[in-house]
């Protein structure tokens, strides 16, 4: 089992700072990188095929070599707002293993030409707020913050900060509207954080699993981490199982794995000897497939060609013993409740939809209804501002396409809808 | 040329049709050029894009999504489809959605037939709705300020409002509050939205949510007669739309001019024409409290004038008038004054100015496109609330500094780059410092021990002006004190000699047609058009042999005269001397001397009152003709409402017959018409040529006095400093008036260590004292002034403020007692 960001992840005490330096070489990367130009950094991260693991998959390294040129200061914001239904790997390398997060922000930090990085953490998050704070002020003490760092002339200082308690401040500009004290609302790209971000200045945001990987990158080099996963999804990947399975949990797996393996090496098998009826690969945000996809393996390339995506790695599992109505109507509620309201078809749409699905749900649904929910999937989909609106119909439109029989059982005699849009 | 032009533009074909338009032009903008249109709620022109509304969805080729329209910058190539099946499944779709809890109240709403949500549906929307649920209940009508209601089920959240106030106002006093569906426009708990901007939010909001309590229910849109013409409170003379009714004001809304405006109007032109329905109008001409015909009223005053002259000589009579009237009206009561009678005693002011300008006269575009703004005395947010906004514009989008000179702190100075508040009276050191410093030469050594401000940063200011490319200096000239205006202008002139530098600037006074008052020479030493009394075969070629060349005596050198008795006949026009003048306590008493006072106004006054024969004024609303702002624009100010009483200018020349005038205008244009003839600088001034957006009219000669000292003020106390206040309560926001709750109680502002010297603290009610008068005022310790000033903001006219100034004198002095 090959393990990079979990590596030694339940050593006792490896919150303090000296346990980390001693099980796991922490801040021994930093010297490496310091020996090379910030764009050798760079290079070195598009070398090692690393992709953004808050969602969107883009490559790391690329994104870091989109910085507005010449133009400072810049900033780095982390993102640690984890709210995707199903996600909880951020909260365990946080609340276990902060120094590594700290290392990962100090490296970007220097690759960048950064100066000041923040850490935006969800408000729920508030226990390890003050776990990272003396995290930093140990990091600080040994000379790895402040100024003039290790002798090098690099200066960087990082605070936390933390959300109020919304989902959508976990999208990339709606955190840096959120950051500058403003009420947390996507902004228009372009311009990209890169170019325009946090106050008006380039910006890198990264979650915080992609900048876990990057201490084992710099220290072990780019080819030690493209060598694991497949031949566009490099590396390993946290990946949050839960639902109906035996040991619902986090687990690091080299990208390429078989999502069965996930639910039934890693994961336990499903509860009670039950079957597996329908899994999410990536989150609420990703259409969910049914049980014959299984097989499917567990990277970018793979499940985008199932018709889903990897999405922010959260495996959500249903077993036979459930109707995806009731599943499909727990996510509505949430994205109901989590839309900004920025925009017309979200602020509407998810309200409309989970009105339509605690009808049938009710069982007091109507044949026609069904068309009518994928009509408005269809009317949403791609048609709002931000990517919440356009993955709230997601699990839907995918319960629609692989259940109708779900819905008819709730409905009685359903005219089977084609669903419209395609997630 | 050519290649600019290449490479500014973009060219791009919509629907089909190939569109030219300047380099970053939204793709809705470009599209309404070739009459193609694409629906919008969210976006607004002037608060830009943002893309919450998703009703611009259109196509365009190449690009995988659909895509907002009011958020995309048109491109080199792009080919953009308006209509494709997908775009208006996605039209329906989104309207449906914006419907979907939409209370559908169109019979009962205000916005009924200006409704952009009303026009989109029945353009672009889908014929019915499949919403089968209960809509979301939400408030309806509800206080949004006193004088804004907001419908919360009939709000979109387009979110213009909001931007509205962050990205013009810049005060984000309304914000967005909650997520999702309850979303709502709020302010921070729940004040009341009550800025001086915040009627635009009306106008801008596309739909009935935000409408104006006053104008509620009182009559459907479609029933409205819309005129377009110019606010008459302040001097920037904005554009907008006097909605009436059977011949009564029903409300003022927006319209739009770049150039004047930038689209937006001030709460007092929305909320402050009830003067136009007032109890206190004049609206019968009266003679000894009798009501009289107008025509046995002129025919009075022309006899009891001549009566006078005859026996007393042309130097008996005199004219004061005001900013307040137009062009045609000031014009013509000057002419009256020096050819039919045969004086020069004609004043519009009681504090000194000089018509022209040694350097460019700029207009309001000015201020985005200069590098640096000089802001001397001037406070446009109580003053010129227009230019306010454009200031704010300036500076936070357009990158443009600003230098604020000032003796009271005001709401620009957090724009500015860098803010000097010099001593209350020290104006005219300050400046005489500031061109020597211009001038390269070190100031005078107690430069900072009289103004507060040390030459080092004088010197600081000097070289801003120096290194920016282009700099606008606005000054309010009211604001100056003594004879600094000349200081000031010498000022100009230096820096219009710079090398690398083009000078403009803004005589920014307050008062409507103030610039235009000076141009049309209602002055007792210069002619219209800034003709010096200097030049005499000019004057007798444009006014004839029997002009008169000396000079005549100042507003408030008449009221001395009438006190005296030398003074035997005043004719007091659109004017309250009685509250407005320094020493106004004395001025009844002056007047009552007078043989004949004739009091020609809008409104009753505490002067009107004293006066033999009172002839009504129209005022605006009622009346007709041409303003110029402080920009030196010229606009049209026409009617929108009828009145049997003849126009301003129609009875002087009725007047100007019955002393033998046999000419006379037929309407106002042929007033216009020989403005543009007698007046240098208006030649160009033809109604054709005004109409939309107005002209500049050319520079006016320059006339400027001698800078000369008033001398070092000596005496004891505090300087007074009088504010204007935008809200002030008057003859034309009265008691009745719907911008009442923004009156202000009377308030003195001291410095800190005054406070200490004279014992008081915040919260006492004491008396400011001084020449022979008293006011009472709540104190505040708010370090508004320098120490050894105090600001008194002039809220009301009861509370007299004016009396406490000692008239002619530089500065006056106060005390306070408990
Ligand atoms: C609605 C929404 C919620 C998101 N929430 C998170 C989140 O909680 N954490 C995260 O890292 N990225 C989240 N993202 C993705 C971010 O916008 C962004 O792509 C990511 O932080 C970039 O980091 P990466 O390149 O390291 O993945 C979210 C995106 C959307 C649209
Ligand atoms: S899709 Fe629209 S309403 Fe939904 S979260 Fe994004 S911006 Fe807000
Ligand atoms: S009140 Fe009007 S302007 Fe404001 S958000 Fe609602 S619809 Fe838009
Ligand atoms: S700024 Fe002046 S002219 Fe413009 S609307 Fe306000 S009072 Fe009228
Ligand atoms: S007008 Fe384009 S999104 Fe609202």
């Amino acid at each position: 089992m090959t393990e990079i960001l979990f590596k030694a992840i339940n050593t006792p005490n490896l919150t303090s700072i000296d346990v980390y330096e001693q099980t796991l070489d922490g801040y021994q990367s930093l010297k490496k990188a310091f020996e090379k130009k910030p764009e050798e950094m760079v290079e070195l991260v598009k070398a090692s095929g690393l992709r953004g693991r808050g969602g969107a998959g883009f490559p790391t390294g690329l994104k870091w070599s989109f910085l507005a040129k010449d133009v400072f200061p810049r900033y780095l914001a982390c993102n640690a707002d984890e709210s995707e239904p199903g996600t909880c790997k951020d909260r365990e390398l946080i609340m276990k293993n902060p120094h590594l997060l700290i290392e990962g922000m100090i490296l970007c930090s220097y690759a960048c030409q950064i100066e000041t990085g923040y850490l935006y953490m969800r408000g729920e998050f508030w226990e390890y707020e003050e776990l990272m704070d003396k995290a930093i002020d140990d990091a600080y003490a040994k000379g790895y913050l402040g100024k003039n760092i290790m002798g090098t002339g690099f200066n960087l200082d990082l605070y936390t900060h933390m959300g109020a308690g919304a989902y959508i401040c976990g999208e990339e500009s709606a955190l840096l509207t959120s950051l500058e004290g403003y009420r947390g609302e996507p902004r228009l790209k372009p311009p990209f954080p890169a170019v325009e971000g946090l106050y008006g200045k380039p910006t890198i945001v990264n979650n915080v699993e992609t900048l876990c990987a990057i201490p084992f990158i710099t220290r072990n080099g780019p080819e030690a981490y493209s060598a694991i996963g497949t031949e566009k999804s490099k590396g390993t990947k946290l990946v949050s199982v839960s639902g109906h399975v035996n040991k619902p949990g986090n687990y690091e797996i080299p990208l390429g794995t078989p999502t069965i393996d996930l639910i039934e090496k890693y994961a336990g098998g499903i509860r009670n000897g039950n079957k597996l009826k329908a899994f999410i690969p990536g989150g609420s945000s990703v259409p969910m497939l049914p049980a014959s996809k299984a097989d499917t393996p567990y990277d970018y390339e793979s499940l985008m060609e199932a018709g889903t995506m990897l999405g922010s790695g959260a495996l959500i599992v249903i077993d036979d013993t459930a109707n995806v109505v009731t599943e499909a109507l727990g996510l509505a509620h949430f994205y109901m409740h989590e839309s900004c309201g920025k925009c017309t078809p979200c602020r509407e749409g998810t309200r409309w939809m989970y009105q339509i699905l605690t009808d049938i749900n009710n069982k007091q649904g109507k044949p026609e209804q069904v068309e009518l929910l994928s009509d408005i999937c269809d009317n949403m989909s791609f048609k709002c501002f931000c990517p919440l609106g356009d993955a709230a119909v997601a699990p839907v439109i995918s319960s629609i396409k692989y259940f109708p029989e779900d819905y008819e059982e709730l409905i009685g005699s359903m005219k089977t809808a084609q669903p419209v849009g395609t997630p | 040329m050519n290649t600019a032009t290449q490479t500014d533009t973009v060219t791009l074909t919509i629907d089909g049709k190939t569109v030219t338009v300047p380099k970053g032009t939204m793709v809705v903008d470009a599209a309404k050029t070739v009459d193609i249109e694409i629906p919008v709620f969210c976006y607004h022109e002037k608060l830009g894009p943002f893309g919450c509304c998703r009703m611009c969805l259109i196509e365009v080729e190449k690009m995988p999504k659909m895509i907002t329209a009011c958020t995309l910058a048109a491109g080199e190539g792009m080919v953009v489809k308006t209509t494709t099946e997908k775009v208006e499944k996605a039209q329906k779709g989104v309207l449906e959605f914006t419907l979907l809890n939409h209370p559908l109240d169109c019979p009962v709403c205000d916005k009924g037939g200006e409704c952009p949500l009303q026009d989109n549906t029945f353009k672009f929307g889908p014929p019915d709705t499949r919403m089968e649920y209960n809509r979301f209940n939400r408030e309806k009508a509800t206080p949004l300020s006193p004088v804004i209601t907001i419908d919360r089920e009939r709000c979109i959240a387009c979110q213009r409002c909001t931007r509205y106030s962050d990205i013009i106002e810049k005060d984000q006093a309304l914000v967005m509050r909650n997520r999702g569906f309850q979303n709502r426009v709020s302010t921070f708990k729940d004040q009341p939205y009550d800025t001086r901007f915040s009627g635009n939010v009306i106008d801008i909001c596309p739909v009935g949510a935000l409408t104006n309590t006053d104008f509620r229910f009182t009559a459907r849109t479609w029933d409205l007669t819309n005129t377009n013409t110019l606010c008459g409170h302040c001097a920037c003379n904005c554009n907008m739309t006097l909605g009436t009714r059977l011949n009564e004001m029903k409300r003022v809304t927006t319209r739009p001019n770049d150039l004047v405006d930038d689209g937006w109007i001030c709460d007092k032109a929305r909320w402050g024409y009830d003067f136009t329905k007032s109890k206190n109008r004049i609206t019968q001409p009266r003679k000894q409290g009798q009501s009289v015909g107008i025509q046995e009223a002129c025919t009075e005053v022309a006899a009891s004038l001549q009566k006078i002259v005859e026996a007393h000589g042309p130097s008996s009579v005199g004219f004061i008038g005001s900013g307040y009237g137009l062009n045609e009206d000031l014009y013509s009561y000057q002419k009256l004054f020096r050819t039919n009678l045969g004086t020069n005693n004609i004043d519009h002011k009681t504090y000194t100015d000089t018509p022209g300008l040694p350097v460019a006269h700029f207009d309001l575009l000015d201020v985005e496109t200069s590098d640096l703004v000089v802001l001397i005395a001037s406070d446009p947010t109580e003053e010129l609330p227009i230019l306010d906004l454009r200031l704010k514009k300036a500076m936070t989008r357009k990158g443009v500094q600003m230098i604020v000179l000032n003796d009271q702190q005001t709401l620009m100075d957090k724009y500015a780059s860098l803010s000097l508040r010099y001593n209350v009276g020290s104006d005219g050191v300050l400046l005489a410092g500031l061109n020597t410093a211009l001038q390269g030469q070190s100031a005078e050594s107690d430069l900072e021990s009289t103004t507060g401000v040390s030459s080092n940063q004088l010197q600081a200011v000097a070289e801003k002006i120096k290194s920016a490319g282009k700099v606008c200096v606005i000054y309010n000239p009211v604001a100056l004190t003594g004879s600094s205006i000349h200081t000031l202008k010498q000022c100009l002139a230096t820096a219009g000699g710079l090398a690398e530098t083009t000078v403009g600037a803004m005589p920014a006074a307050p008062v409507t047609n103030s610039v235009g008052a000076m141009d049309m020479g209602v002055l007792p030493d210069v002619y219209p058009g800034g003709l010096a009394l200097t030049d005499g075969d000019a004057i007798k070629a444009k006014w004839g042999d029997t002009a008169p060349l000396e000079k005549g005596l100042s507003a408030l050198e008449m009221i001395e005269k009438a006190k005296s008795g030398e003074l035997k006949a005043l004719i007091v026009y659109r004017s309250n001397p009685v509250v407005d003048f320094p020493s106004g306590h004395e001025v009844g008493e002056a007047l009552k001397k007078l043989d004949l006072l004739v009091v020609h106004d809008m409104m009753e006054t505490e002067t009107a009152k004293l006066a033999q024969i009172v002839l009504p004024s129209n005022g605006p609303g009622f009346d007709e003709g041409t303003t110029t702002n402080i920009g030196g624009r010229v606009q049209l100010r026409t009617k929108g409402l009828t009145t049997d009483n003849p126009a301003d200018w129609k009875i002087v020349s009725m007047i100007a017959k019955e002393l033998g005038q046999e000419t006379a205008p037929k309407d106002v244009h042929a007033v216009t018409a020989e403005i543009a003839e007698k007046v240098t600088g208006y030649q160009e001034i033809k109604r054709s040529a005004i109409r939309k957006q107005g002209k500049n009219r050319e520079a006016v000669a320059s006339a400027n006095g001698a800078s000369a000292s008033d001398g070092t003020h000596t005496g004891s106390g505090l300087i007074l400093r009088v504010a204007d206040v935008l809200f002030s309560h008057d003859k034309i926001l009265d008691a009745e008036s719907n911008l009442a709750h923004q009156f202000q109680p009377s308030t003195v502002h001291l410095h800190t260590s005054d406070a200490e010297q004279f014992g008081v603290k915040e919260g006492d009610e004491v008396r400011v004292t001084g020449n022979g008068h008293e006011v009472k005022a709540e104190v505040r310790i708010s370090n508004r002034c320098n120490p050894g000033g105090l600001v008194l903001p002039k809220v009301s006219d009861e509370q007299g403020v004016m009396s406490l100034a000692e008239a002619g004198k530089a500065v006056s002095w106060v005390t306070i007692r408990k």
